[in-house]
């Protein structure tokens, strides 16, 4: 029994080969449809908050620094790469992209900050994208709005809460000069 | 016994001590007794054939001043299963244990007297569980009026005291790093020379409050993400039970279709799991050709996954009211493939090992347990299997589509780490069939997602029962007001079964220990409930290979 | 003489320089069992080079703890200075009987005991104990291996030992004993399934957990020695067809057999799981007295 055995494992080697990937070397195609680091287009992104507000890592931020101005900025350092911002997405600004290796000492290189020009609705105080066509009033869930005080006791702590350095950024943001 | 008979015998027996039973579908039966005679209510149904499966504790402090506490019983034969639930004030919130009884009770309660300040009355170690070994006394975390992100200062020096070692025994500490354990969790275990006496353990080192986050954080349809990431290997179990219990507590019905490719994830899990387990059971007995053999099939269910849900592990396909992405025919046909390919390897892998007698030397007659124990310490998944116990929820308690699929459980009477082996290798097949099944009969039409209205209703109590590759995993809900549930009680396999590892070790040699407790699977993180979300802040700082260095030596001479 | 010196250099050479050959021909063979591509084969020598390059961490107070590595290597390296490799006798091999190569290897063990007990680390006692049940059970067969020898040729010097078979023949009890040998083989170079004492799994490395840098290096590096230098036993005691009489063709004919050794030992540690001690043992005993019985069988002249 123990030889016969131990035959049949040397057989079952054989068949199958070497299988090792020479991976970092040579690239490895992923599968269709792969989740990997999200990517919004920001021509696209109304600056609704639905994809902050269904982040269940919460790493996605939405702050108005002012009336005019939003800024999203995504933290990939606790992306959870579940896809749920590209799904609820009624724009499809999000794309969840092919990249998976993200492997970094630098948070910077994985932090997205993106910069919305909003106006504010004459009439009920909410913000949209001018250029586009409104969509925040199908989105179901409310409150994805930080500053907006009805909503704030809705908006997950976590938002808050934040990475004290990158909310304190947000708060000291600058717009780029030209 | 059905749930209408076992709920009139209890109302003759305890009269008005019962309150009410109500059974809101066929398989559930909820019992409110007074507070007086948990105890014999919960033997009673034991008595009658009901196997404990977790205890639930939850806070209505706010709302009528009391503590609640439940127990939960499966009828296995009878495809049923009970909760009996009572409740004490707050300012006195005593019960009577069940663990002398139901020994697997005793972490529940533990875990109570720790996260919700009860108090059991006849425990036979009421010694800290889960809360860190710093941790204030009398700060109950899981009570609403502690918010989830609290953290007090730490502490230095307070430890936990072990067990007393059994004279003439030498303490060998096992963790909490240890090759053999692949999360952190630390057993102490009483040698005589290599004879093991006993066993001590302090787990939930990882505990990290996912039930309490989700409880105060996240909304519905993001638990299901969160709940995957309880555990690296049966993720999309945890997914599956926790969105069942909160469709049952609502009474959402959803698509055929959306249960069966739930099916199909379950079981594509399984075959990963079941290779993988395989492989890591051939590397804790010294056999890396059998752990990298498992482990090359494996890889092609892995790119299987990927190529169904995006993902080789956390497959983020089941929400709440279904699943997020279709099986189209053409994927479909990848599958067939797949499974084709990998039941002729593994049967070629199992032909080649299964008769190997130096694989049996190390696993025949070790670990030991009788069927009489495992049956009084509530063992499930392959750990019982292997002893003889006829369980499996896939059957039992039917879930998503299994009631369509014809299939067989393996149940081996060996007792031991062998007959472990046997049946989860068994199961491969038995899960390719399945799947075969699964995908010939999906209906082609149905929606992916139901309507899941604006609200859910409050207050409902469901749970639901998975059989996850290696055992059943139970989750209790109680749905909230403020679109995320009440009460979340997320309950793991390894959590019945890590608790009889003790017993399992008793008398076998030290050598054994790492196979002992790969045996039953052990997911210490499942336990624990870990969640990926670190919300703390401004304490993140990357450690240099200096400062790492002189972590590592700290405390050394 | 001065042949007899340049003889004793070359020992030490070939051995230094292609025992982490050998290991890593081991390692790739294992890989290929395992349908892996495995590490190159001068991946020991990097190994070995790296350990020598990082720091020396000395966990552990007293001097048995750093004189262990030294002392094991030392024994080791006295052992293959000794052997006549390529069937050529050295200048110190006529002063060294069997006795004496025994007394080295079991010196280059105690030497491992020595460090793990100084560590005073509770897995590298328990390494400790499994590898001082292993010595006491396995160096009698390497014993009786040199011994049945010696009783071939009626003398305890080792180069006659060591062509004693080459000397007599086959017969009965060669036959035996080279079974023996061959069944105690993973046991002398703790291999799968003996390698108890180091089971990374139970013990983490058991003796060697709380050495680093140099210091395990040195280990590494004799316990290399150590493969094959039972390779080459096994080798020169049973195979005695190394027997042209050119130096360096017999050094190359050996080498190549101890190849092939070094194959079997892949082969057999790959596709087997460990063994507890307590099997381990009862193995062993059977081994010892199989191997007695070699001895009783070339005593009659078998």
């Amino acid at each position: 029994m123990w030889l016969t055995s131990k035959i049949k494992q040397i057989l079952m080697v054989l068949k199958p080969g070497v299988v090792t990937l020479k991976y970092p070397f040579e690239p490895r195609p992923v599968a269709k449809d792969f989740r990997g680091q999200p990517a919004w287009d920001h021509h696209k992104c109304v600056g609704c908050g639905g994809c902050a507000a269904h982040c269940p890592a919460r790493t996605i931020l939405v702050r108005d620094i002012c009336q005019e101005l939003r800024i999203m900025i995504y933290d990939g350092a606790r992306c959870a790469y579940c896809g749920r911002c590209a799904d609820v997405c009624p724009e499809d600004a999000i794309v969840m992209t092919e990249q998976f290796e993200l492997a970094t000492g630098d948070r910077d290189d994985i932090t997205v900050t993106m910069e919305l020009f909003m106006l504010t609705c004459q009439r009920c105080g909410r913000c949209y994208n001018m250029e586009t066509t409104n969509m925040i009033d199908k989105m179901e869930l409310k409150g994805f709005r930080y500053d907006h005080l009805e909503m704030r006791a809705v908006i997950p702590k976590a938002t808050e809460r934040f990475d004290a350095k990158v909310l304190e950024a947000t708060e000291r943001y600058e717009r780029p000069r030209t | 016994m059905n749930a209408v008979e076992v709920a009139r015998k209890l109302k003759e027996e305890f009269g008005a001590a019962v309150r009410a039973t109500d059974s809101p579908s066929p398989d559930r039966l909820f019992i409110d007794v007074e507070r007086a005679v948990l105890r014999p209510v919960s033997n009673r149904i034991a008595a009658l054939g009901g196997r404990y499966i977790v205890s639930i504790g939850y806070d209505e402090i706010a709302r009528n001043g009391t503590l609640g506490l439940v127990h939960t019983f499966a009828f296995d034969a009878d495809h049923w299963a009970a909760a009996v639930r009572t409740s004490a004030p707050a300012s006195d919130p005593l019960f009577d244990s069940i663990t002398p009884d139901i020994p697997n009770a005793g972490w529940s309660e533990r875990e109570y007297m720790d996260l919700l300040g009860m108090k059991f009355v006849g425990h036979p170690k009421p010694k800290r569980l889960i809360l860190a070994d710093d941790w204030p006394e009398g700060v109950h975390p899981l009570r609403k009026e502690v918010p989830y992100n609290l953290v007090p200062p730490a502490a230095e020096d307070v430890a936990y005291r072990l067990d007393e070692a059994p004279e003439g025994t030498a303490v060998i500490p096992i963790g909490p790093f240890h090759s053999s354990l692949h999360e952190p969790e630390h057993f102490a275990v009483y040698v005589d020379g290599e004879t093991i006496k006993g066993c001590d353990y302090r787990g939930f080192m990882t505990h990290r409050g996912i039930e309490k986050l989700c409880q105060t954080q996240v909304s519905y349809n993001e638990v299901p993400f969160v709940a995957e990431r309880i555990c690296g290997i049966c993720g999309s179990v945890h997914a599956t039970t926790y969105a069942q219990a909160v469709e049952a507590a609502a009474g959402i019905r959803i698509s055929r279709r959306a249960e069966y490719i739930r099916t199909v994830i379950l079981e594509i899990e399984r075959l990963h799991s079941h290779l993988l387990w395989l492989g890591v059971a051939g590397h804790l007995i010294g056999f890396d050709t059998v752990f990298m053999q498992a482990w090359r099939v494996r890889e092609r269910i892995m790119w299987l996954s990927e190529r169904i849900t995006g993902n080789r592990k956390t497959y983020g396909m089941v929400v709440i009211g279904g699943v997020r992405r279709d099986i189209t025919p053409e994927i479909a046909k990848e599958i067939e493939e797949v499974l084709a390919g990998v039941e002729k390897e593994t049967l070629v892998l199992k032909k080649s090992i299964i008769g190997d007698t130096s694989i049996h030397r190390r696993t025949k007659g070790v670990g030991v347990i009788s069927k009489e124990e495992s049956v009084r310490w509530s063992l499930v998944g392959p750990v019982a299997r292997a002893r003889g116990i006829d369980i499996d929820v896939r059957r039992d308690h039917p879930y998503a589509a299994y009631d369509d699929m014809t299939f067989d459980v393996p149940v081996v009477t060996s007792e031991d780490v062998w007959g472990t082996l046997v049946v989860r290798v068994l199961e491969i097949f038995e899960a390719i069939k399945i799947l075969r099944q699964a995908l010939r009969n999906m209906p082609s039409d149905g929606p992916l997602l139901a309507e899941v209205g604006e609200a859910l209703p409050p207050l409902r109590h469901a749970f639901s029962l998975v059989e996850a590759p290696r055992g059943e995993a139970a989750h209790y809900v109680i749905t909230g007001e403020e679109n995320r549930p009440e009460r979340w009680r997320v309950r793991a396999p390894s959590y019945p079964n890590l608790q009889a590892v003790p017993l399992m070790l008793l008398g076998d040699q030290f050598a054994d220990f790492p196979i002992i407790l790969g045996s039953i699977d052990p997911c210490f993180s499942c336990t624990d409930r870990v969640a990926v979300i670190d919300a703390r802040t401004g304490r993140r700082r990357v450690l240099g290979r200096q400062e790492l260095e002189n972590i590592s030596r700290r405390g050394k001479g | 003489m001065v042949m007899g010196i340049v003889y004793a250099l070359v020992n030490v050479l070939v051995f230094v320089l292609l025992a982490p050959f050998y290991d890593g021909v081991a390692r790739r063979l294992t890989a290929r069992v395992q349908s892996r591509k495995g590490p190159p084969l001068r991946q020991p020598y990097l190994d070995i080079l790296k350990l020598l390059g990082k720091e020396n961490v000395i966990s552990a107070e007293g001097w048995p703890f750093r004189l262990a590595p030294l002392s094991a290597f030392a024994s080791i390296l006295a052992v293959i200075v000794l052997v006549p490799l390529g069937a050529k006798a050295n200048i110190l091999s006529h002063r060294a009987d069997v006795i004496t190569v025994v007394y080295l290897l079991a010196l280059g063990g105690v030497s491992v005991l020595l460090g793990a007990l100084a560590s005073r680390n509770t897995f590298a006692m328990i390494g400790a104990s499994r590898e001082m049940m292993t010595m006491i059970m396995i160096e009698p067969v390497l014993a009786m291996t040199l011994i049945m020898t010696a009783v071939k040729v009626n003398s305890l010097g080792l180069q006659g030992a060591m062509a004693g078979v080459s000397a007599s023949g086959f017969g009965l009890s060669t036959g035996l004993m080279l079974a023996v040998y061959l069944l105690a083989l993973q046991a002398f170079v703790a291999k799968q399934p003996f390698d108890i004492a180091e089971a990374e799994i139970e013990v983490l490395e058991g003796p060697f957990i709380e050495y680093s840098g140099p210091n395990y290096a040195l280990f590494k590096l004799s316990m290399m020695l150590k493969q094959m230098f039972y390779a080459f036993l096994f080798v020169s005691v049973f195979l005695p067809a190394a027997g042209t009489g050119v130096y360096p063709l017999d050094i190359l004919i050996q080498l190549a057999a101890i190849l092939a050794v070094f194959v079997l030992i892949a082969v057999v540690g790959s596709t087997n799981p460990r063994l507890r001690i307590d099997q381990a043992v009862r193995y062993y005993a059977v081994l010892i007295f199989l191997s007695l019985c070699a001895v009783g069988l070339a005593l009659k002249g078998l």
